[in-house]
């Protein structure tokens, strides 16, 4: 068990030096398109605004609409901000026999890489928070909101993980797996109300959506750090159940992949 | 030139072949493109829903835009995309000497070798859209007969553009991040240039031209501000070819690989 342990804080630690070693490269992959996202959006929302000659637009004025998406920013830097780009690579191109052998296995390693990422994500969203909040963008919430709503966007980022892992080990049959990662980014960035809020969305839609995990992503915990009530309960629950059912398809298509798996020297 | 035709037929011809030898991957790549298509449409229109109009631009004006838009990048995805990202590869591990010596001009191989026929498929959507939006309209012929020289003109632009971030790979051990900074520039060329405030329409319409990509197409299209976009364009165009041509003979100086 301690020695097990040790191997994970070795591997959190080599991985966050390997993240934070080639820094442009990192700023332009992971920080960047949020930035971009949040620029169209601040323009965006500030033309239509302007445009319409209207305080409020669907309930929403200005000043909360850019709150909104700054949170989503924040929100999305720690809850959706992982990208496993080698994961299926590791597959295709054999590196994951050393895997086989190792005393540190395939989902451990990935893991650990995953948890030292979050690491710099949380200091990055939190110097983040720290800038916009300073020049007066976004209000801070009590202490309690954060106690709840930090764990909670930790807890999303499980099941953003074990998505990325899924589509990752689909490399055992696939030739590419990225049009799935990039499927699932678009699918999750529009239904989770990143793009707009989901107050925006049709009835149908939104009655459509209620048991599947995309709103719970970005959406709820935004409305938890806007200070409006919200059934957290609900989120938390919708959030387990659909993470166990994507940990157990991992777990059958990890097996099956395995199995059908040739590697050189094997 | 017709040395290049019949090159770029063997691309396109072997591409094609590649990419049918895997079926998933194709099916993946149009339920892709498709989704985003309707998610970028769905967007604005459920927008819509609650405002009327967008700068000086009405619903049907705007998704005639995003619809324009659309079509440029379901060629830009055919067509070239796929490259970008080759390239990144290839310049890492140096696997470029023999492009260097073809008697062709380098950028013709590296740019367009790869066509990604995947994303063809999703062709009848995009140009759906924009006939549809352009109906709405109500363009007239001379409006439609110009849709498609625009589409080209502006998808021209695009790439010379990207072609100039691309050679910054030549300096950096890993050209991902460039591949990801020249997709931001394709969201921020997504939205019509007057949604911009003052300051960054002016730094991307003269100094970096995406918002020229789109924006000066369909305003010509509409048009509006010809005395404008007209000769901005031209000189946008010209400047940038010239630009890209001196930066990759300056850039291939760059080039590292074991054997070179």
């Amino acid at each position: 068990m301690k020695g097990n342990l040790a191997k994970w804080l070795k591997t959190i630690e080599i991985t966050f030096s390997k993240h934070t070693a080639y820094k442009l490269n990192f700023v332009l992959l992971v920080l960047a398109p949020f930035l971009v996202f949040f620029f169209i959006k601040f323009n965006l929302w500030s033309a239509l605004y302007e445009g319409n000659n209207t305080p409020e637009i669907n309930g929403y004025d200005l000043k909360e609409m850019i709150q909104y998406h700054l949170w989503i920013l924040i929100i999305g830097l720690i809850g959706t901000g992982h990208i496993s780009f080698d994961l299926a690579s590791d597959i295709r191109l054999g590196r994951i026999s050393s895997y086989l052998i190792y005393p540190f296995n395939f989902w451990e390693f990935h893991t650990a890489s995953f948890v030292s990422f979050q690491f710099l994500q949380i200091i990055i969203s939190g110097i983040t928070l720290l800038l916009v909040s300073s020049f007066g963008l976004v209000d801070l919430p009590p202490l309690e909101v954060f106690l709840i709503g930090v764990p909670y966007i930790i807890f999303v980022s499980l099941f953003w993980f074990s998505m990325q892992f899924l589509t990752g080990i689909l490399g055992f049959w696939l030739e590419q797996t990225w049009m799935l990662r990039v499927l699932f980014s678009i699918t999750v960035g529009f239904l989770s109300g990143a793009v707009i809020p989901l107050d925006f969305f049709p009835d149908y839609l939104i009655d459509l959506i209620e048991y599947s995990p995309f709103p719970y992503m970005n959406f709820y915990p935004t409305k938890i750090f806007m200070g409006e009530e919200v059934n957290l309960l609900k989120g938390f629950l919708i959030i387990s159940f659909w993470l166990v059912i994507v940990n157990l398809i991992i777990r059958w298509v990890w097996n099956k992949g395995i199995r059908m798996y040739t590697g050189a020297g094997i | 030139m017709r040395h290049y035709w019949e090159i770029y037929k063997e691309f396109f011809r072997t591409s094609f072949a590649q990419a049918t030898s895997f079926r998933v991957n194709f099916v993946l790549l149009f339920l892709m493109d498709n989704i985003s298509y309707l998610i970028a449409i769905g967007g604005v229109s459920f927008i819509f829903q609650h405002v009327s109009t967008l700068g000086s631009w009405n619903k049907d004006q705007l998704l005639f835009f995003i619809s324009f838009m659309l079509v440029m990048d379901n060629l830009h995805m055919t067509l070239i995309s796929e490259n970008f990202w080759i390239f990144g590869d290839d310049l890492k591990q140096g696997k470029l000497d023999f492009v260097f010596l073809k008697p062709i001009h380098p950028i013709f191989i590296i740019f367009f070798a790869s066509v990604r026929a995947g994303s063809f498929f999703s062709f009848p959507l995009a140009w759906g859209l924009l006939i549809y939006h352009g109906l709405a309209l109500d363009l007239s012929f001379f409006q439609w007969s110009l849709v498609p020289v625009f589409i080209i003109l502006g998808l021209t632009l695009q790439i010379v553009i990207e072609i100039i971030i691309s050679t910054s790979m030549f300096w950096l051990i890993d050209g991902m991040g460039v591949n990801f900074l020249r997709m931001q520039f394709q969201q921020l060329a997504r939205w019509p240039d007057f949604v911009f405030k003052k300051m960054f329409r002016r730094i991307f319409t003269f100094f970096i031209p995406i918002l020229l990509i789109g924006s000066a197409p369909v305003n010509m299209l509409f048009g509006n501000d010809l005395l404008f976009y007209i000769p901005m364009y031209g000189l946008a165009l010209s400047i940038l070819f010239f630009v890209m041509l001196r930066l990759w003979k300056f850039a291939e100086k760059h080039y590292e690989s074991a054997s070179s």
